[in-house]
Parts: C-alpha cells; structure tokens; sequence
C-alpha cells in the first residue's frame, strides 16, 4: 500500500498520509470540517452528524468496467471515513451547508442559550459553529424546551450543566479509552439522556479535569473555574507542572481581580500543548493544585530565630546573618535543595555552597539517585512515547507510574494499546499490569536481583552491545549468578530483541542506595542489548520531584558537579549530611524549597540536636521551618521565571504570572545575593543569562543549548486552540516553546560505554508479627502544598496502610483497625485496609499521607493492632 | 442475599453464552428484577462486579431500557399502547379508565403493589386495537368491562398466593 492517497476536497486534489481519518486529513490540508463527537485522540463516534460532507468514491461501473467516482445520494458523516484513494468530498455546498444548519437547529432545540453566564462562552464549539453554519432563528417552541438538572456535582471537582450537554459522549470516551477510568456514562435516552458517574467517590479519576477542555459545549466545567472569569480577559502564562517529572506543559491563566486587590491572580490552569510531553493532557493535581501559591499562609517577611521564637526581620538583617555564619562556618556546611527549584536557582545554590568549599550538597527527594547512568544512557533525543508502539517494548520496575507519574501512564498505557510489549516488574499489582505483556512479581528486596537476572538469563544472541563496552564481561558473569524464572526469562528476551526498549525506574519501596543499584543494573541491561543511544531507547528515572534531573545535571550531588563532572574531594550525601548534623560536624545547613522534616524523622532528630545554624528558605513555615535559625520566604513556580527539565532531560522555560506575594524573593536571587557577599563572585540574576553563559559555560551537556531555544515551537498535529476549538478542544496550542532535550553521553558514537556488577539486596521476609512494611508513592499525598489546596484535600485519603486479608487473618486485624509500626525506633499509626492485591507478607503504606508516616524504604518492621476503640 | 446466591444456574448460563462477558448484561439486569421486583442498587453492583464493568455502566443500561425498573414496581404491569392505531381504536380513553379504576396515574403503582400502569408505544399488534400488555401477556381487542374483569381475577390470584412483597 502507498503511504500517501490522493483525494480531492472541494475540486482541489490533495495528497495525504494514506489510512488516515477524513477529518484529520482535511484539516491537514487546512480544510475545517465542522465536528462535536469527533476528537483526533479519541476516534470517532459518529453520533453528532456535524461533520456531515458530500462524499464519492470510486467505483467500477459494472456495465463499462471503467473506474469512475460515485457520490453517495445523502450527505455523510467526515468522521467515520478513512481516506482511500481517489476519494472526492465536497464541504461548502448547498446541500452540506443545509445538513449543517439543521443539525445545529437540532443541536440548540433544547439548549438553554445561557451563553452570557456560561464558563464556555468565547471559547465554545457549539457557539462558534452556530455562529458560522447556524440557522439565525429556531423553528421550535421555546416552551417546548427540555428542562433539565443544572449546577449537578459529578465529584467535587467537575460540575455538569445537562441542559448544556449534546451527548457526543467524548467525556464518556475519553474516561474508557484514555484514562481507564470508566466511571461516566449515560443514563436515560432521546431528550433525557444525560451524563452520570457513579463511581466511588464519584467521578474518581485522576485525569477527569481534561473533560472540561475537550467538552465542546458548557455541561462539564470545573469546580476550580466556574463562573471566575472570562476566556477573553485572560492572559496565558506558559509555566510546567511543578508537581511530577514529566515536565507538562500547562498556562496559567491570569487576570487582575477585584477581589484581589487589583492583583493579576491565577484563574485555571490549562493544558499547553507538547506533543512529546504531555500531548494536551493534564492530571488534576497539575491543574488544580495552584492554590497554594496565593494562599494566606504565604510566607512574606524573612524570620530570624530570637529568643527561642521566629520573629520578622528585614531581608538586609536576615542575609547580614548568614553571611556571618556562613563566612565562620567556611567548609563546614552543606546544601539540601528539592526538586522544585529551577536550573537557575540549583546552579546558583551549588555555587553558594561550593563557593564555601563544600561539596556537601544533597538533592531531595534523596531516595531516587542514579542521575549519572540517565547522563550516560538516558532516553535519546527525540524519543517521543507516541512513537513507541508494535516492535518496541518498555519495562517498568519498582513503579506505580498511575501515582509516581500519571502522564507517562497514560503513554505508556497508550503505546501498549498500540502494540509495544509491557513490561511491568514490581512488587504488586500496580495499574499497569492490565495493560502488560510480561508481569512479573519480585520479592521486596529482589528489585536490582530481578534486573540482574534478566541481564544473565540472555544468550550471546541476545548480547548486542553494538560497541565497545568497558566491563561487560565481568558485569555478565556476576548477572548469570542470579536465577530467573522461565517467565524472566521470557520477559529479558522479548526487552533485547525488541527495535526499541525504554526502561523506566521508579522509586517504589526502594531507598537512595537500591534505587541507585537499581538504575546501574537498569543500564547495564540496556548496553548489553544495544537499546542505548537512540530515539525511543534508553532509560528514564521516576524522580521524586519535578526538577530532581535539573538539580543533578545543575551539580546538586555530593560526587558530581555541575554537568557530571567528578568532582576532587567528594562531599557528604542526604545520610552523611544527617550523621554530621549529629555528630556536629556541620556548622551551617541551608535547605532549599525541601520539608525533609515530613517526611523523614532522622532529620527531626538531627536537627534538634545539632548545634548547627540551620537556614530554610522555602514559602510556608513547614515542619523544617518550624526548627530553622532563619527563615527565608522564598517564590513560587508562579512568581519567577527559568526552567526546568524533565525526567526526559527535556529543558523547558516557564514564565512569571503574577507579582512575588509579599517580600518574598526568587530563590537564584537569594543564594546569588549571599554569594556575593561572601565574595563568590558576581550576582547576576536575571534567569536569561544564567542560562545562556553560566550554565552553558559549566554544564557541557547544556551548551549547545539557548534560552531563546527553548521558546522555539513548531507546528503539532493534531492542532488545538484557536480557530480549531471545536477540534481539539479549548487546550492551547504551544505558543512558548516546545523545549529541548539535551543528548546523554550514549548517543556520541564514540563515546564508551560502562557496565559494572550490580549490587543487589536481598529479599525481605516477614516474620510471625513482623511484615514487609513498602513505602510507596500516591499522587494525592498531604504534602503541604495540597494541604493548601481545598479542592484536592478531600481526595487525600487518612493514612493507611494496605494488608493481604491472609496476613490480617493471621494477626487478628480488621479492616479499619488503627495499626502501630515501628521501625528504627520510630512509630507510625495508620488505618488497615484489606486489599487482595497488597502481596503476602507485606503492607503497603504510602509516603506523605501525614507527617513521617512511612519508611524511608521497605524494612521489616512488627505491625501491631492498637486496642479497638470501644473494644 | 446476593443474586449469585440465589440464581447461581441462570447466571452461569447467561455469562456462557457470550464470548465477552459483558455482553451478558441484559439477561442478568432481568434475573435480578425477577428477584427482587425492581433493579436495587446492590444488584446492579453486584452485576457490575460479576461483568467486570463499572456500575455506572450497569446504571446507563437501566436508565435506558424502558422495561426495566430501578425503583419499586407492581407485580402486574400494564402496559397499554396509545399509539396511532391504537388511538384510533380509543385507547387513549381506555387508558384513562384504567387509571380511574386502579386511581393512579400513568406511571405509577398502586398502593397495595400489584399494578403499575404505563402507557407505551407500538407493541406490535395494531391490527387488535387496543391492547394491553400484562407482564408478558397480550391482551386484544380490550373494551373497560375486559379491563375491570382483567383486573379484578389479578387482584384474586394475588389474594391466593403469598403477598409479593414482605415488606
């Protein structure tokens, strides 16, 4: 078959890719054909017969043989046609302009026109269309009109308007077909026909915001939007999720609002299209969790610790300080930075503490490390998950992707769907696995052992390191040690002889040190199987954070500086930091825009007892606020520009939306203030020319790369926005930059490559009282920032942690009964909940449903019932 | 009491029948209102649960349907044709008789249970304006005397046997 068909709209004839959907091909050639139902990532449907066209095609006339082009006596729909060659259809003429008007009278028979208070007015489907092809008046009977429910909550994010709804059911699909959530439907039929979920809670799904953008009329809207402000008074900002690593592209939409002050607030945040990122999808924490940007608790003045109490001070006070402790302190101090600062202000946090001649510098989350195996085999440039399909296979261990990354769930989900071979590796059935080919369970503990075992289960067949490869022998030798299962086995080779193989490593129950084990024995088997140095092979790290690969290409590690370069004299990591708080060999920490308090009970404990002069700077008095000797308030996302770079080490840029809340400062700007007081050199803050002659000077990977780069776009298919509404859906098209991903050491062909056995654990067992205690990631965790989010808070759960009936069975515990682990002396309480798929012998506890309430990594731990309240 | 409990065999007939489960919704939406009268919220979870399907679905299918009922219905429905032939024949005056005579309205169920009067569109036997349907009875060429007869044997037979609903 051809890979193009020519056919003809309009009498101009056109050649486009052949099998391609007719309405996706018009618009290729840059012909609207009108569509409700139809959306390019969801197929047609066929049921809101706007697309109607006249259509011909060839056919043999059965008296002459001769070919000749037969047009179809009615009007059909665009939508349902694939392309063929010779296809003729026309789209302007009489006959189609009539069936559009009717179909729009019909459409509008019981709308209620409430265009003037509807969220959707100025950027909805239905008014655009009716505008251009609708009929100027009704023929039918206003009092006739169907009256329905408004105002109806389908959870508490998402409001449904059922007068409003012309059943194209492209919500309905999209929860079936792209999100594996489905849980809308309809109810009723003819002109009572409606939406409904009745799921528990309701409308539980985590993408169930992006039904509002492909909504072509006003029945779904949002809880977060509704009636707040009009599409025309916004003005789009392009920032990134600041949330996960996949690096989505989103608007904040802003506005100056009265009840603000006059202020320019944030409105909704929005999908921005990046075909290689986020396609137009958004989870709901990326679009909702914004509030806690210009929430009140903000913090606005710095606080200097006087008398025991955090007191306001002047920023000129507060930074005279630390610049006399840090001066005294010299060598003696260390960095912790979280994941969602940006390039600029890691670079220029790494030079403050360096600057000191310090190399103790720790990126947090710290229990997901192996940033310098992505630096030598991460993804190629130019890999894109929506080029992966049949041929091709990706494995995932040691993840929930659903949780730790919801967007590349629903990548990788898809690309399976399209024939790529899933590999899912964990613990415990995770909501990947209805989608894989090979599921395979390991023994907490075994993770690295699992990988390992693949690598020795090939045969020399299936060795094609295409290169020379430092260590291979060795490195094959220690993996033939390790023993897979005939199913392994199955599993390594369907991996080494795909085209392309993508693995992907996520932080489920391991801590820094397997997590780091993980990833070496990750790229071993990627180097031996040849899947390095491409688009589409290659691996990718489930980080912590959404900035954690920026904070380690930028040189926030103890062993590397910035760009992987070695440094002299190695310093202190995350542990080392805590052991020298302890031990008092630390006279100054400063934390960055990290809460390692809430999450790890060692670091309580080392802080309380330290004699270290401990600065935080971040935009809530957190829990590690709470012990600092100065308090630094610090920006949001929101508030500054720079950029960050995904779990794909693609560097993006993100724009300032609204002023800084109170006095609070850029976090690049605080730390090169300091540094310049200390005499580290100039303080030049502008985000622009960091990037472009700092960093481009000191990251080599980064060099080629401009910040007037990243701002470039292309043209994407399928089109969204503009005039396209009804097409895409009101997600915006890319008007800021798609980003860059910059190459990793693997893809200089001259380049060596590295393999070295991996240190593997060994499994974890439970005892008669003791169970395997996972900490495991959940996407709606209590973290502070969604503490501050009302619309989000309700769907965090109370801590829990998950048991095998077996095992509750076997303890005496009930569903609901309140438990007690205790582990390195710390106790955590949460909720039992009996679930089939927790494996046996273990609990599964997430991290982050309340301060400390997991494991820093699975541990075998004893699991005590608390006395029954009321027992 | 779950439907598997009681109607295990029928079940297990039904999901056989089909290549996709699924697909077998249908059947077991009717098991369950011959078991209870009515769809009940529990036994649309527990078919979704068998299905395999989520129960907004289950409901989707429910709400469709006419014919099957998510709230509480009699034991006898009539259902009673009102279109065009049918009309013609009078039927619409036939219908209002027989809400008089039972004191409801289209739609609704007696008091006591037993009836549940709709008026429904062509059920295919125009050529014996007017019809009546009772449960899954035709009853042709109806006149009111029919009728009041009709419904007073129902209201005997339902006398002599066990009363339909515990409640």
């Amino acid at each position: 078959m051809a890979d193009t068909v020519k056919i003809t709209i309009d009498d101009i004839e056109y050649e486009v890719p052949a099998g391609m959907n007719l309405v996706d091909a018009a618009k290729l050639c840059g012909v609207d054909i009108p569509v409700f139902c139809y959306h390019p990532k969801l197929g047609y449907a066929g049921n809101c017969r706007m697309c109607l066209v006249e259509l011909g095609t060839p056919r043999r006339n059965r008296e002459t043989g001769e070919m000749e082009l037969a047009w179809f006596p009615r009007l059909q729909t665009a939508c349902t046609q694939t392309v063929v060659d010779g296809m003729s259809i026309r789209t302007r003429s009489e006959k189609v302009r009539d069936g559009r008007r009717i179909i729009l009278e019909l459409l509008l028979s019981s709308h209620p026109l409430d265009c003037p208070i509807c969220d959707k007015g100025g950027e909805c489907p239905l008014q655009n269309l009716t505008m251009e092809h609708g009929p100027e008046t009704s023929r039918m009977y206003w009092e006739d009109k169907m009256h329905l429910g408004k105002h109806i909550p389908l959870g508490e994010l998402i409001y449904l308007d059922q007068e409003r709804c012309i059943h194209c059911a492209r919500c309905i699909r999209f929860q079936r077909l792209v999100a594996d959530d489905p849980v809308l439907g309809f109810d009723q039929r003819g002109r009572r026909q409606r939406i409904i979920t009745s799921s528990t809670p309701p409308f539980d799904s985590i993408f169930s915001g992006n039904t509002t953008d492909i909504c072509p009329v006003g029945a779904l809207t949002t809880a977060d939007f509704r009636f707040n402000a009009r599409p025309w008074e916004m003005v789009q900002v392009a920032t990134i999720c600041s949330h996960t690593p996949e690096g989505s592209n989103m608007y904040f939409d802003t506005r100056p609002d009265r009840e603000a002050g006059g202020r320019t607030t944030i409105k909704r945040v929005m999908p921005r299209q990046n075909e290689q990122v986020n396609e137009i999808w958004l989870s709901d924490k990326s679009r909702f969790v914004h509030h806690y940007m210009e929430h009140p608790d903000r913090l606005t003045r710095p606080l200097i610790r006087k008398g025991g109490k955090l007191v306001e001070a002047t920023w000129e006070e507060a930074l005279e300080e630390i610049a006399r402790q840090l001066q005294a302190a010299e060598a003696e101090v260390a960095g912790i930075a979280g994941g969602r600062l940006s390039n600029e202000d890691f670079f220029a946090f790494q030079k403050l503490i360096r600057g000191q001649g310090s190399n103790n510098l720790a990126a947090y989350p710290a229990r997901v490390a192996g940033a310098e195996f992505v630096a030598q085999v991460g993804v190629g440039v130019g890999t894109n998950f929506l080029d992966v399909g049949e041929g091709d296979a990706i494995l995932v261990v040691a993840s929930d992707l659903h949780e730790e990354a919801p967007i590349w769930w629903l990548r990788v989900k898809a690309a399976a769907e399209r024939g790529a071979t899933l590999i899912v590796l964990n613990g415990r059935e995770t909501r990947l696995d209805k989608f894989a080919t090979h599921r395979i369970r390991y023994a907490y503990g075994e993770e690295v052992a699992t990988l390992n075992a693949m690598l020795g289960s090939l045969d020399d067949e299936h060795i094609q390191p295409e290169r020379e490869v430092e260590g291979l022998e060795e490195t094959l030798r220690h993996a033939r040690g390790f023993e897979a299962s005939p199913e392994l086995a199955a599993a390594a080779k369907a991996f080494a002889g795909a085209e392309n193989a993508i693995l992907i490593v996520g932080g489920e129950g391991v801590g820094a040190e397997t997590s780091h084990n993980l990833a070496q024995a990750a790229s071993n088997l990627l180097i031996a199987t040849g899947h390095v140095g491409r688009p589409n092979n290659g691996l990718i790290i489930v980080w912590g954070a959404a900035n954690s690969q920026g904070a380690f290409d930028m040189g926030i590690h103890h062993r590397y500086g910035p760009g992987y370069q070695p440094v002299e004299q190695p310093g202190l990591d995350y542990a080392g930091i805590i052991a020298a708080l302890k031990s008092n060999d630390l006279k100054a920490l400063y934390i960055a825009g990290a809460d390692p308090v809430f999450d790890d009970w060692l670091m309580e404990e080392a802080l309380r007892a330290t004699n270290a002069y401990i600065i935080v700077q971040d935009m809530f008095l957190t829990q590690t606020a709470d012990l600092a000797d100065v308090v630094l308030p610090t920006q949001s996302i929101a508030e500054k520009e720079g950029t960050y770079t995904s779990g794909e080490r693609r560097v993006q840029r993100f724009y300032q939306a609204i002023e800084p809340i109170g006095e609070s400062k850029a976090d690049r700007e605080i730390f090169l203030t300091l540094a310049q007081k200390l005499g580290h050199g100039e303080a030049r803050t502008v985000a622009g020319l960091i990037f472009n002659q700092d960093i481009a000077g000191a990251v080599p990977q980064y060099a080629g790369i401009t910040y007037q780069a990243l701002a470039r776009v292309e043209k994407q298919f399928p089109d969204v926005g503009g005039e396209d509404l009804y097409y895409g859906g009101t997600s915006y098209p890319n008007r800021h930059g798609l980003g860059v991903q910059w190459p990793v050491a693997a893809e200089d062909e001259s380049a060596g490559l590295v393999v070295r056995p991996a240190e593997a654990g060994s499994r974890l067992t439970a005892t008669d009282s003791a169970l395997v205690v996972v900490p495991v990631t959940v996407l709606y965790d209590a973290e502070p920032v969604m503490q501050k989010t009302q619309l989000l808070r309700q769907r965090v759960p109370a801590p829990y942690a998950a048991l095998n009936p077996a095992d509750a069975a076997r303890l005496g515990i009930e569903a609901g009964d309140m438990l007690e682990i205790t582990s390195d002396g710390h106790a955590i309480r949460v909720m039992a909940v009996l679930d089939e798929t927790a494996p046996r012998g273990a609990a599964i506890v997430p991290r982050r449903l309340q301060a400390q309430g997991a494991p820093l990594a699975a541990v075998v731990a004893p699991v005590v019932r608390l006395e029954r309240i009321g027992a | 009491m779950a439907l598997l409990d009681t109607r295990k065999e029928d079940i297990e007939h039904h999901l056989s029948k089909y290549p996709d489960k699924r697909s077998a919704i249908m059947p077991l939406l009717y098991i369950a209102q011959e078991e209870y009268g009515y769809i009940t919220e529990e036994a649309m979870q527990e078919i979704a649960e068998l299905l395999d399907v989520d129960i907004t679905h289950v409901k989707g299918v429910v709400g469709f349907y006419g014919m099957y009922y998510d709230k509480p219905k009699g034991k006898y429905l009539l259902y009673i044709c009102t279109d065009l032939p049918c009309a013609l024949r009078g039927a619409e005056e036939f219908s209002q008789h027989v809400c008089e005579k039972l004191g409801i309205q289209p739609g609704e169920t007696t008091p006591d249970g037993i009836f549940t009067v709709e008026n429904v569109m062509c059920i295919g036997a125009c050529h014996r304006a007017p019809v009546m349907q009772v449960n899954f009875h035709f009853h042709e060429n109806m006149d009111e005397e029919k009728a009041d007869q009709l419904i007073e044997d129902l209201r005997r037979e339902v006398k002599a046997t066990e009363p339909y609903r515990s409640e």
